[in-house]
This record gives structure tokens, C-alpha cells and sequence, in this order.
């Protein structure tokens, strides 16, 4: 009897939290689904305010793909995304990791001015990157597109924290053992950090995902064009057709959805800097 | 098993990094044959393609392809590729290409925004070519419409689609608060504050909608007494300004009296007019794309001149707002090629404008496109009038006015202001603000 009172109390108190939940989660998840809705219906209703699905999804798929090359946009920007974030993970872990394991004061000098360059914002670097790409021969390639997204200060910094985490003995062990350095990277660093790979992948797909500035500065050819760009040019017009462009949004917003899902108990772990 | 798993995941993914960078560097390849059109290494074999720069499928780009048929009745050889390029972004990539100096990656022509061409023409001049002398009647462009593409005399742009300012009204609505089209043709600004007052007490619906800090409404206001707030010395001229104070006293009061209803960005104001809210809107005339979307207010749309501002010696009943040209890059290797075919289509050829006014709703400057009989047809979505010929003869009206690089800085402050006098500042002050800034903004 006790037993039950007790438990209908603590219900009890819980009912203001579930609703505080209850609250915000409808804050976040009603945007995607008003974007689902919004891609079903005409565009007029869209403009209305209409929340309920509609029935137009197909006439919105069918308008945008007679206007905008969708298939070739996902394919690049899966193609892009996919590179930038194997490469980047491979870049920025290898050099988080020497940092913190090979770490002596001038590492960390360095590591102090490569923070700096965090503050510098994108825009500012821009002319003078389009500048050495120009001259490099690089523009309109997509070697362009993901050299100055391969490696950034914020990876490394993520790496080189959740290196700290990584028991030195193993590394001495394995080098009794007779493993090379090389070799204790691949096969005891990778394999022991893997959440923070599976953050750092996160993060960066959806970062490669969305690039757009740059991306849209050096590429000037319609066979290079990717989701946000394909985005960008359905809001331009005199006049917007909402339900297109919803529907447009729908799938630009999918894959970084479920590469999200995918990852999601790792990334959790990963930015929390656990390792198993 | 899952490390095996994620060993396996990472392996792969590796493995087709090496793969997808074969690919990378076959298709960065492409790009580069495709850039070098632009770049001018293959002029010999590409001497008959232009590229162009341009955006909306439904209208800019439609526009050129159609141009791009006709043209190719005559010079088979003719190609055409179009790289859709919002405005914004048009303007980010000649900006990032003229610092660095490097114009290789410019089409060979480009769209752009009458408001924002004079800014860029300013600051690199370098970066397009005189027109002048291409071959085009010049005065067959509302004088107006030629100005925005003119520094000293000179031509760079070839006017496209024309920006003249209509008055669209919800006859409906006017009618079940006792007023027709006619109540509201040739009117002062004072005259259409009284009506709407009217309109709204008894219908609840507003005469006017307009965008807060970003809405046109203003600069077309003062636009059509042939001013401007900036004067001929390109220094900002607000307080002091006789004719700015009328119209900041016009549209404070129209904001006041729900005669105007104040919306924060575009979408709300498309939404103000498709929901019916709006029995009125007062802007550019590509407008009527937007309110011909909404198919089951079919019929119940007229247009009519703007109003004109109230006590001023200048006011006409006709502005401009928006529009574009076209214009011709220093990238452009075939200079030639793109001078005829700018000039055989949209500069000379009133069938090029008969073919694309069906498709697009895209509106001539070209004078003499409005007598053809296409122009002429009435139009079923507003109560049958012929509304295309009716624009462009207002375009023949539209008052020249000096001319800004400033012109959306302007904009923003003194749409602020007005904000602000509504809000309750001082009027006085509320004016010196927006000119220390605007004129702030000018020396950035």
C-alpha cells in the first residue's frame, strides 16, 4: 500500500517535468513536421498557413525535378560530404593525436596558434584563399571544394582532448610488444576511440553537407552543384513556389538526418569524451 | 563484433575515398574544360558558346533560352549554357573574383539587379565591357531603365524586364466598402489614407501591405516625385529633405491608421496577399506573378497607377522597383558573339518579346514590344484588362531620379526610422539617426 503511494508520488512529481519535455520537444520536432506538411501541400497553402498534409507531394517532386537537376545535386553532395569527412577524420585525428601523445612545449606553441585561427572568420580568409586556388589552378575542381574543409583547428582540438583519455601504458605495452608508432595508431588508437570518430564524423558530414559560401565561390559550373546551392536557387525568384521548396528542403534534410540517427549513441559518447 | 564492424566500416570507407578520388579527379577535370569556355584556352573550338549567370528558371533563365532558340534559327552553330546564380550570390563571386584579380571564372554574361549594378560598376569598373556602341537604339529603353545601367554616358547593361510600379486592388473588397477601381486611379497618397481608413473599419482588411525594415514602399514613394534620399553629390539627404519628410509623414500615418499592415519579412507579405488580408499591394509589376498564383482570387484583381505624394510640385503617379539587365563580362572572350546575340534578341526584337511574355509574364523595357498584339490581350486573372500594354506605357511616365550605389542601405534606414516614429521616437530625431547612418554606411 505504502509501496504504491509512494510510487503514484513520485509520478506525481515527475507530471511537471513531462510536461516542461513535452513542451519542448513539440518546439523541436514541430518545424520537421510542419517541412513534411509543408511539402505536400500547394504552394498558396503553404502561404496560408495550412499545417495539416496535403496531397501535392508528387506535383511538388514532379515541378522540382523538371526545374532542378535533384538527383546529380544529392549524388555531389554525397560524393563531397563522404570525402571530406574520411578525409578529415583521418587528417585531424592523426595530428590530435600527435600532438598529445608526442606533446613537448613547442607542439604546444604550435597547437595555441593553430587555436587562434579558430577566431579568424570565413569570410575574411576568402579572397585570399580564392586567390591562392586561382593560382593553383584549383578553382572549379573538387579538390577545391574540400582542401580548405579537410582540416580544421575545432577537429584537431576535439581529437587532442579525447587522446588525453587514451591510457599511455597501452601505448607502452605495445611498443614492448614491438608494434611501430604507426601501427599503434591504426590498431590501438582508431579501434579504442571509435565514439569520437563517430562524433567527429557527424559533425563534419553535416558540415561538408551544408558548405555553401565556398563551395558556391569557386565552383561556376552547373554539373558541380549541390543541395544547398539547389536550395539557394528555388528561393530566388519573383515569385517562390513554398510546397517545391519544402519539398526541396525535405531532401536536403534527410541524409544528414539519418547519418545522425545512425550515430547517435556514439556521438552522444563522443562529445561527452568517454571511452570504452 | 561491432569493432569488427566499425573496422570493416572505416576500411571501406577508405577504399572508396581512393576510388571517389579517381573520380574527383576525372570530374575536376570536366570542370576544368567546362571553365576554360569562360577562360578563353579553347575559344577556337568553343568560339560559338556563351555562358550566362543568371536566376529564377521561371523567368530570367527562360527568358535567355528562349533568346537562345531564336538565335539559333540563324547561327546553328549557337550554344547556350545558363549557370542558375541567385542574385546574391552572382554578386558574392564577382566581389570574391575582383579582389583576388582573377576574373577567369566569370561567365561571359551576367544578370543583375538594377538597384545593386551601380555599386559594382563603381568598384570594378575593370569588370565589364562598354556597350555603347554594340548597336542597340538606346531610346528604345525608357530613359529611366537606361540610367540604372549608365556611368558617364556610357552603356554597359542591356535592359531586360521592367520594374514599373503598379497598384493591384482587390475589387471585391473595394466594392463591399462602396468603392470601385476607378475611387482609387490617379489619387494622392492622402486620398488613399481616407479610403483605407475606410476600407478597414469596414471590411477589417488592409489597403496596403508592406515589408518592415526591408519593404520597397518608401523608396517608391519618393521615387515618384523624381527624388531620392541621397543628393547629387552621392551624400546622404535626409533631414532637410522636404519631399523625404512628406513621404516619412505619409507612411507614418498610413502605418497608424491600419491603413497599411507592417509584415516582418517576405514570406509574411506573400502571405498577406494569398490570405486575403491585403486588399491592395503597391509594388514592382513582376508582383503580378505572385498574386496570379492564388487561382481562386481570379477575376477579383485590377491595377492602376499609384498614388502620388501629397504637395509636391514634382509627384507623378509612376515609380520604378526592381528589374534587371544584362551585362557583358571582361571575361568574355567573344565579345562579338555576345554583343549580336544580346542585340538580335532582347535589343532588337519585339517577336523575341511576344514569345516570352506568354511563358514568363516577363514585361519589356523594349518601348516597342507594348504595341504588338500579345501586349494587348486582355488578361482573365485581373477582370480582363490588358494589363502588360498598361505597364509598359507607365514605364514611359517614370521620373528619372539621382541614382545611388547606396540604394538598400537607404532602404534600411529609413525604413527603420519610420519604425521608429512609430514606436514612438521624435520625429527629428528619428531622421538625424537614419542619416548619420546612412551617410556612416557610405564611407565603409
Amino acid at each position: 500500500m505504502t509501496k504504491q503511494k509512494s510510487k503514484s508520488m513520485i509520478q506525481r512529481r515527475l507530471i511537471p517535468t513531462y510536461i516542461f519535455l513535452g513542451i519542448v520537444s513539440f518546439i523541436s520536432v514541430f518545424p520537421l513536421y510542419w517541412m513534411i506538411s509543408a511539402a505536400t501541400n500547394t504552394s498558396t497553402d503553404v502561404s496560408r498557413g495550412r499545417l495539416l498534409p496535403g496531397t501535392h507531394f508528387m506535383e511538388n517532386f514532379k515541378n522540382l525535378m523538371s526545374q532542378q537537376p535533384l538527383w546529380r545535386a544529392l549524388g555531389n553532395s554525397f560524393l563531397y560530404a563522404i570525402l571530406t569527412t574520411v578525409l578529415c577524420l583521418l587528417v585531424c585525428s592523426i595530428a590530435g593525436y600527435g600532438f598529445e601523445i608526442y606533446h613537448d612545449k613547442w607542439k604546444d606553441r604550435l597547437f595555441s596558434i593553430l587555436l587562434l585561427a579558430m577566431m579568424i572568420p570565413q569570410v575574411a580568409t576568402m579572397v585570399p584563399l580564392f586567390q591562392m586556388f586561382s593560382k593553383a589552378k584549383l578553382l572549379n575542381t573538387a579538390v577545391g571544394f574540400m582542401l580548405p574543409i579537410i582540416s580544421t583547428p575545432f577537429m584537431i582540438m576535439m581529437f587532442r582532448q579525447n587522446a588525453r583519455a587514451f591510457p599511455v601504458d597501452i601505448i607502452e605495452a605495445a611498443r614492448i610488444d614491438g608494434l611501430s608508432e604507426v601501427q599503434i595508431f591504426f590498431r590501438m588508437f582508431i579501434p579504442t576511440m571509435k565514439s569520437t570518430y563517430a562524433a567527429a564524423a557527424v559533425i563534419t558530414f553535416m558540415n561538408a553537407w551544408n558548405a555553401y559560401l565556398w563551395p558556391k565561390v569557386i565552383m561556376s559550373d552547373n554539373r558541380a552543384m549541390t543541395m544547398p546551392m539547389l536550395i539557394a536557387n528555388l528561393i530566388t525568384g519573383y515569385k517562390t513556389d513554398y510546397g517545391m521548396l519544402m519539398c526541396g528542403v525535405l531532401f536536403c534534410s534527410i541524409p544528414t538526418m539519418i547519418v545522425f540517427f545512425v550515430l547517435q549513441k556514439q556521438f552522444a559518447e563522443g562529445i561527452t569524451g568517454a571511452v570504452k | 563484433m561491432k569493432k569488427k564492424m566499425i573496422t570493416a566500416l572505416l576500411a571501406s570507407a577508405m577504399v572508396l575515398s581512393l576510388v571517389a578520388c579517381g573520380g574527383g579527379g576525372t570530374d575536376s577535370n570536366g570542370g576544368g574544360d567546362t571553365s576554360s569556355s569562360g577562360s578563353g584556352t579553347s575559344s577556337s573550338s568553343d568560339s560559338n558558346k556563351l555562358t550566362v549567370w543568371a536566376w529564377d528558371q521561371n523567368f530570367n533563365i527562360k527568358a535567355i533560352e528562349t533568346a537562345a532558340e531564336q538565335y539559333k534559327k540563324d547561327h546553328p552553330d549557337f550554344e547556350l549554357e545558363v549557370v542558375e546564380t541567385s542574385s546574391d550570390d552572382c554578386q558574392t563571386k564577382l566581389t570574391t573574383a575582383a579582389n583576388a584579380g582573377d576574373y577567369s571564372t566569370l561567365p561571359d554574361i551576367v544578370l543583375m539587379q538594377d538597384n545593386s549594378y551601380q555599386k559594382f560598376l563603381k568598384s570594378y569598373p575593370d569588370a565589364f565591357t562598354d556597350l555603347t556602341d554594340m548597336g542597340i537604339n538606346w531610346d528604345d529603353f525608357g530613359k529611366l531603365k537606361q540610367s540604372y545601367s549608365m556611368v558617364d554616358d556610357k552603356h554597359y547593361g542591356v535592359p531586360f524586364d521592367n520594374g514599373a510600379v503598379i497598384a493591384c486592388y482587390r475589387t471585391d473588397i473595394l466594392k463591399e466598402a462602396g468603392y470601385t477601381i476607378d475611387d482609387l486611379t490617379d489619387i494622392t497618397w492622402s486620398e488613399f489614407a481616407k479610403i483605407g481608413k475606410d476600407v478597414h473599419d469596414k471590411t477589417g482588411k488592409y489597403l496596403l501591405t508592406s515589408e518592415g525594415t526591408g519593404g520597397d514602399t518608401m523608396m517608391m514613394m519618393i521615387q515618384s516625385c523624381g527624388a531620392n534620399f541621397v543628393n547629387e553629390n552621392g551624400d546622404a539627404y535626409i533631414v532637410g529633405n522636404d519631399i523625404a519628410e512628406k513621404c516619412v509623414d505619409i507612411y507614418t500615418e498610413l502605418v497608424q491608421n491600419d491603413v497599411v499592415k507592417l509584415v516582418n519579412n517576405w514570406d509574411e507579405y506573400v502571405s498577406t496577399i494569398t490570405n486575403g488580408e491585403a486588399a491592395g499591394v503597391v509594388n514592382g509589376n513582376w508582383i503580378t506573378a505572385t498574386i496570379a498564383s492564388t487561382e481562386d482570387q481570379k477575376g477579383q484583381w485590377a491595377i492602376t497607377t499609384m498614388p502620388s505624394v501629397d504637395g509636391v510640385d514634382s509627384a507623378t503617379h509612376y515609380a520604378n522597383n526592381g528589374g534587371s539587365s544584362w551585362y557583358v563580362t571582361a571575361n568574355c572572350q567573344n565579345k562579338d558573339l555576345a554583343e549580336d546575340f544580346l542585340k538580335s534578341t532582347f535589343g532588337s526584337s519585339t517577336d523575341f518579346y511576344d514569345a516570352i511574355l506568354p511563358q514568363t509574364g516577363a514585361i519589356a523595357c523594349y518601348l516597342p514590344a507594348g504595341e504588338s498584339d500579345v501586349y494587348n490581350e486582355p488578361n482573365e486573372f485581373f477582370n480582363d484588362q490588358p494589363i502588360y500594354s498598361t505597364i509598359v506605357e507607365y514605364s514611359s511616365h517614370i521620373p528619372e531620379f539621382t541614382k545611388t550605389p547606396y540604394h538598400y542601405e537607404a532602404r534600411e534606414c529609413i525604413n527603420t526610422a519610420v519604425v521608429n516614429i512609430v514606436n514612438g521616437t521624435a520625429k527629428a530625431d528619428a531622421l538625424q539617426e537614419a542619416q548619420d547612418t546612412l551617410q556612416f554606411k557610405m564611407t565603409e
